[in-house]
């Protein structure tokens, strides 16, 4: 029963039929599946809603029809399986941060977690949400694409799996069709020893837009680095990966790498704009500044 | 649609609209208005509740995704008369000004010394990072924090001798 209170705000909605039809709140992916395969592009999808409900706050765009993953406990797991980590698509920012599976094997991720937003955001906010939501300034985007993450997209009567590379297709755009949800992202690991950097630049340490990420992870064979993965958040219409970058770090050591000349290099590499948050100008220096920071990170944590 | 959930202890069964935001369904239908509305867009930590152990923007949860679950607000702590050492602390070290902020100040305080009851300076100011106050600086909210992971400390102690 609603407690019928005199300070009631004149915008407050009323309860109608129309409202029961329209929020789905499934308790299996099935049922999830089945559901967005009905209305394709005419539900919205619902995660940890720090996203959505500010939209619908704003008044972005009206919200006529809701589906609910809150209930899909099946995607809130963390496993591995053979040799592939397996994220579930419902997995807070605050799990990701807190485990300590994450934290030892892909650092950088968990870094990256604990920068978003604030803990009231983290202990809401998913990976999957983070990835669909597709903006270039999504704080996990730069780490998944360093680490070559795949998702994987399902729908009632398929599923794929798709690199995150291919993902994004532009400003909060992506690949994905009407009737597919993100269920999982999965990311291979590696025998090799494995060091990374993440720096975000922000206004404020906390509850900041980034102005601009960059994600660093190397990985060595005796000092050699055999594999490298450079992607950085909020400087291209996308998150982006720099794989001319990378493979001029391939084949040498640390000590063998000019740090200023890759800075350089992916300062030339990045297309960025001006906005809020920063000017183009500002975000190619700062690009190239954080580029020498993250390696002498990585080199500071082999050393 | 109807969901159950638990506030400050007591079960509560409530029908909603599934757009109701959890800071609606406190305020309006349970009367807790210790939650506060300050930007609606979870930026400022003033409707904060910890939702299920962990510290939520209650402007950001539609009603639905609130069901089952528990949720401790500020007028579940202390009591006027028998206040929370939180909140003594927080009356001692002059933390509060407007006092806008305080309840999502409080909760944050809370959830930080229940994980960490010794927190460092720089601790107890990552935990309060999701809450923005413009009256006092923070100086004295963090003196606040510290003071109370003392008194809790101390607290523990008596109990367990």
């Amino acid at each position: 029963m609603i407690r019928k209170s005199p300070m009631k705000q004149k915008n407050r909605q009323t309860i109608s039929g129309a409202d029961f039809e329209q929020y789905f709140q499934p308790h299996n992916l099935d049922k999830a599946l089945e559901i967005k395969a009905e209305y394709e592009d005419q539900i919205e999808v619902a995660a940890g809603t720090t996203d959505l409900l500010v939209a619908n706050y704003e008044k972005l765009h009206q919200i006529k029809n809701w589906l609910d993953l809150d209930k899909l406990d099946e995607l809130r797991k963390i496993e591995i399986l053979e040799n592939e980590l397996h994220i579930g698509a419902m997995v807070t920012h605050l799990q990701l941060m807190k485990s300590d599976w994450i934290k030892e094997n892909f650092a950088v991720l968990a870094a990256a977690a604990e920068d978003v937003g604030s803990p009231q955001i983290r202990s809401r906010g998913t990976i999957g949400g983070n990835i669909c939501t597709s903006s270039p300034a999504g704080d996990l985007l730069a780490p998944l694409l360093s680490y070559q993450a795949s998702f994987k997209l399902q729908s009632a009567e398929a599923e794929r799996i798709v690199g995150a590379e291919k993902f994004f297709t532009g400003p909060k755009r992506n690949l994905m069709e009407a009737d597919e949800l993100l269920t999982e992202i999965i990311i291979p690991l590696t025998e090799n020893e494995r060091e990374g950097a993440w720096v975000k630049v922000g206004r404020r340490k906390a509850l900041v837009i980034s102005t601009l990420t960059l994600s660093v992870v190397l990985e060595f064979e005796a000092e050699q680095i055999v594999k490298a993965g450079v992607a950085m958040g909020s400087v291209a219409p996308t998150p982006i990966r720099l794989g001319e970058v990378e493979e001029m770090m391939l084949g040498n050591t640390l000590a063998e790498l000019d740090y200023k000349k890759l800075g350089q290099e992916v300062k030339v590499r990045i297309n960025p704009i001006d906005d809020l948050r920063g000017t183009k100008e500002y975000r190619e220096d700062a690009a190239a500044d954080v580029m020498i920071r993250a390696l002498n990170e990585i080199e500071r944590k082999r050393g | 649609m109807q969901i159950t959930f638990t506030v400050n202890g007591e079960e509560r069964e409530l029908e909603v609209t599934p757009y109701t935001r959890l800071l609606d369904l406190l305020r309006e239908d349970l009367g807790l208005t210790g939650v506060k509305e300050g930007c609606g867009k979870g930026e400022c930590g003033a409707c904060t509740v910890i939702m299920n152990g962990e510290l939520t923007a209650s402007c950001l949860v539609p009603a639905p995704q609130a069901d089952q679950a528990e949720i401790l607000t500020v007028e579940g702590l202390g009591t006027r008369d028998d206040l929370h050492p939180i909140q003594e602390s927080f009356v001692e070290a002059g933390a509060v000004q407007c006092g806008y902020c305080i309840p999502g100040m409080i909760l944050a305080g809370k959830r930080l010394l229940d994980q960490n009851p010794e927190p460092t300076e720089k601790e107890v100011r990552y935990g309060l990072s999701g809450n923005i106050c413009r009256c006092t600086g923070y100086a004295k909210i963090i003196d606040a924090v510290m003071l109370a992971a003392d008194k809790l400390a101390v607290e523990g102690s008596d109990s367990s001798d």
